[in-house]
């Protein structure tokens, strides 16, 4: 692929990402979602950069803010976009909602629980290796994630017994309001990879150039069978933990020096033009994006919700529908 | 002595857990998906001998010693699960499953539900309950927990039978199942059991979800389970010498739980009395007992009682254990008060 190709791809998958966080924004206001919806706005490279690395086979366990690494491992935008507006068509009928997308048919799937989606995805590695696949688990948390008693557990065993993980963490240096200099012990979370025999890789979580190349060096030791990896990106979160956050845990000037100074699209500008990519062409993927996921999203918002009748539904085998 | 005769024998002389284990083993041997998770299950056989053999038989990578890391073996169950493969992962003793209940409730209970059917979670979570003078943190019984939690089928079993044809359920059932062994019948060899000891040697399954009366009688319905019923058989023979006749049934699981099996029996003796190991709070006595009523109408029993661990956790001391926890003298005697003048 030449530069311009490859640059070109990079900046529509961050775009479409954002444009789809855009529209559940929308759908939010439309009072289509309910609960506290997280967005990944800001997180784009990370989304856009890991997706290259994965392969079909591979498994991704995410989290509460799980929408781009859906979109990374090749969920259906319409069904996840439809799951998150609660409908029938939905990837899981309405039943999860916007915190817990389950996509068998991927191997993807999503926790709402802090921290807990690494031992989830520690299952999918030791299968891979008893099955003599050539797989690898991907279990993404954040700095609040890294903190959890599961994420030790989980690297205790795949360090041990080198199966082929690899946590991802989004360090948007924000649990909620809790900063991660005042609460962790080390500088970064990819230094305590040395605990777990596992790679520690640290990456600019803003630059989709350098999480791709970081993301895509983590595949391929896990997958070349030499043991976990922990690859900790460094992103910045552009609104609250979820929408409706009051944020008095950081003022507005603050906020805003966040989106001038680590807006992963904007800064991708320069990249672009260099491949030879013209800034009318990025405008005109932003516009395009966008104009996909309106469209997207007035389809969604005409599906039917789920039957009441229908709400006992599921719980155990016996009760799923053909 | 006939070959039947030394089968039975053996089988007679088999610790339970030995049973458990070949269940187990059966279950390994026709479906290569099933792996086994857990503290001491692979070298050491399980701290009461319930996977013994198996990893020299299906290796490590199928029988995995794990860590002390509850947390993130029992999501690696659910990882597993997810990935297509059927994982009995063992909590060696239920009063540790505050460390990794998170994977237990939200995870792998609630996945099938929130998938919309989409995702399986067949799981097996094998664990020990009860009382055997281990103190507050290792003899609780628990079930009544899981069962609040929906999602989860959730099995007692009583007798070396049931525990064998329950475990091969379990490991064929597409849901996750709670799985509570005992550990006063763990210790126990075949010929310690008063009902159903006989074991059959191949491979068989005993439904999830149906009671059996495992003694007949007439004048009151005793429901109950996993230990207990070994306690309440020992009652209702003692009772019957002063002419009066029990009938006690096994729940088996309670979830499902076979209020039908008990409704029709309390509809004809018209007394039930629910007896329980687990604590007595908002938990199975009065679940079953509300379940039995609704089915049978206010006016369809004469009298409902129940007895249980009265919320309080299990003492050290073996005299108050005893005075807190359901025997069989204290089943006989609050069976004597129920029937006193009728």
């Amino acid at each position: 692929m030449t530069d311009a190709a490859m640059a070109r791809d990079r900046f529509r998958r961050m775009a479409a990402m954002r444009a789809f966080d855009e529209a559940c924004l929308d759908a939010l206001r439309r009072k289509a979602i309910h609960g506290e919806l997280h967005v990944g706005l800001g997180q784009e490279a990370i989304g856009a950069g890991m997706a290259e690395a994965l392969r079909p086979e591979d498994a991704v366990v995410s989290t509460h803010r799980n929408h781009f690494h859906a979109l990374a491992k090749g969920v259906d935008r319409r069904a996840l976009l439809a799951e998150i507006c609660e409908r029938e068509a939905g990837l899981c009928r309405g039943r999860g909602g916007h915190m817990h997308p389950f996509d068998p048919a991927t191997n993807f799937s999503a926790t709402g629980i802090v921290g807990a989606s690494i031992p989830v995805a520690l299952g999918y590695a030791h299968a891979f290796r008893l099955r003599g696949e050539a797989a690898v688990a991907v279990g993404v948390t954040g700095d609040g994630g890294s903190h959890t008693g599961g994420f030790h557990e989980a690297l205790v065993m795949a360090g041990a017994a080198r199966l082929p993980l690899v946590v991802l963490v989004e360090n948007n240096a924000l649990a909620i309001s809790v900063q991660f200099e005042d609460v962790s012990p080390t500088e970064t979370v990819a230094e305590r990879a040395a605990a777990y025999s596992a790679l520690g890789l640290h990456v600019d979580g803003t630059d989709v150039d350098a999480v791709a190349h970081t993301v895509a060096q983590a595949m391929d030791h896990a997958r070349g069978g030499r043991g976990p990896v922990i690859v900790e990106a460094i992103c910045h979160r552009f609104r609250g933990h979820f929408e409706g956050d009051p944020e008095g845990y950081r003022s507005k000037e603050e906020r805003q020096r966040v989106r001038d100074n680590f807006d992963p699209l904007r800064l991708y500008r320069h990249r672009l033009a260099a491949a030879g990519v013209s800034d009318d062409e990025a405008d005109a993927i932003l516009v395009a994006e966008k104009a996909a996921m309106k469209e997207l999203l007035a389809d969604v918002l005409d599906m039917p919700m789920p039957d009441p009748a229908g709400a006992m539904l599921y719980r155990f085998v016996e009760e799923a529908r053909a | 002595m006939s070959a039947v005769a030394e089968r039975v024998n053996d089988r007679l002389a088999m610790p339970l857990p030995a049973t458990i284990a070949e269940a187990i083993a059966l279950e390994m041997e026709r479906d290569e998906t099933i792996l086994c998770l857990g503290e001491d299950i692979g070298r050491a056989g399980g701290v009461f001998g319930a996977t013994k053999g198996l990893q020299e038989r299906f290796g490590k990578g199928r029988v995995v010693d794990t860590p002390i890391a509850e947390m993130g073996f029992t999501g690696m169950g659910v990882g597993l699960a997810q990935a297509g493969m059927r994982p009995l992962v063992e909590i060696m003793f239920v009063d540790f499953i505050g460390v990794c209940l998170e994977q237990v409730y939200n995870a792998a209970a609630k996945i099938p539900y929130m998938s919309g059917g989409r995702q399986r979670m067949p799981m097996v979570i094998k664990t020990a309950g009860g009382c055997i003078g281990s103190a507050a943190q290792h003899s609780q019984c628990l079930w009544g927990l899981f069962a609040h939690l929906p999602g989860m089928k959730v099995v007692a079993p009583c007798n070396p039978h049931d525990h064998k044809g329950l475990m091969a359920a379990a490991l064929r059932s597409d849901d996750p199942v709670v799985f509570i062994e005992h550990k006063a019948l763990l210790l126990r060899k075949g010929r310690d059991f008063r009902h159903h000891p006989d074991v059959p040697d191949g491979a068989y399954t005993v439904p999830i979800g149906e009671a059996a009366v495992v003694r007949r009688g007439s004048d009151v319905t005793l429901a109950t389970l996993s230990a207990t019923v070994e306690h309440a058989l020992a009652a209702a023979e003692d009772l019957a010498g002063e002419g009066l006749s029990v009938e006690v049934i096994d729940l088996r699981s309670v979830v499902p739980l076979d209020a039908d099996t008990v409704a029709e029996s309390a509809g004809r003796t018209g007394r039930l009395l629910v007896v329980d190991e687990d604590y007595l709070s908002f938990g199975l006595s009065a679940e079953l007992s509300l379940r039995v009523i609704d089915l049978l109408g206010l006016s369809g029993l004469r009298q409902v009682a129940r007895l249980a661990v009265p919320d309080v956790p299990i003492p050290a001391a073996l005299s108050l254990e005893k005075a807190v926890v359901p025997g069989a003298e204290m089943i006989a005697d609050k069976l004597r008060q129920m029937t006193k003048g009728a």
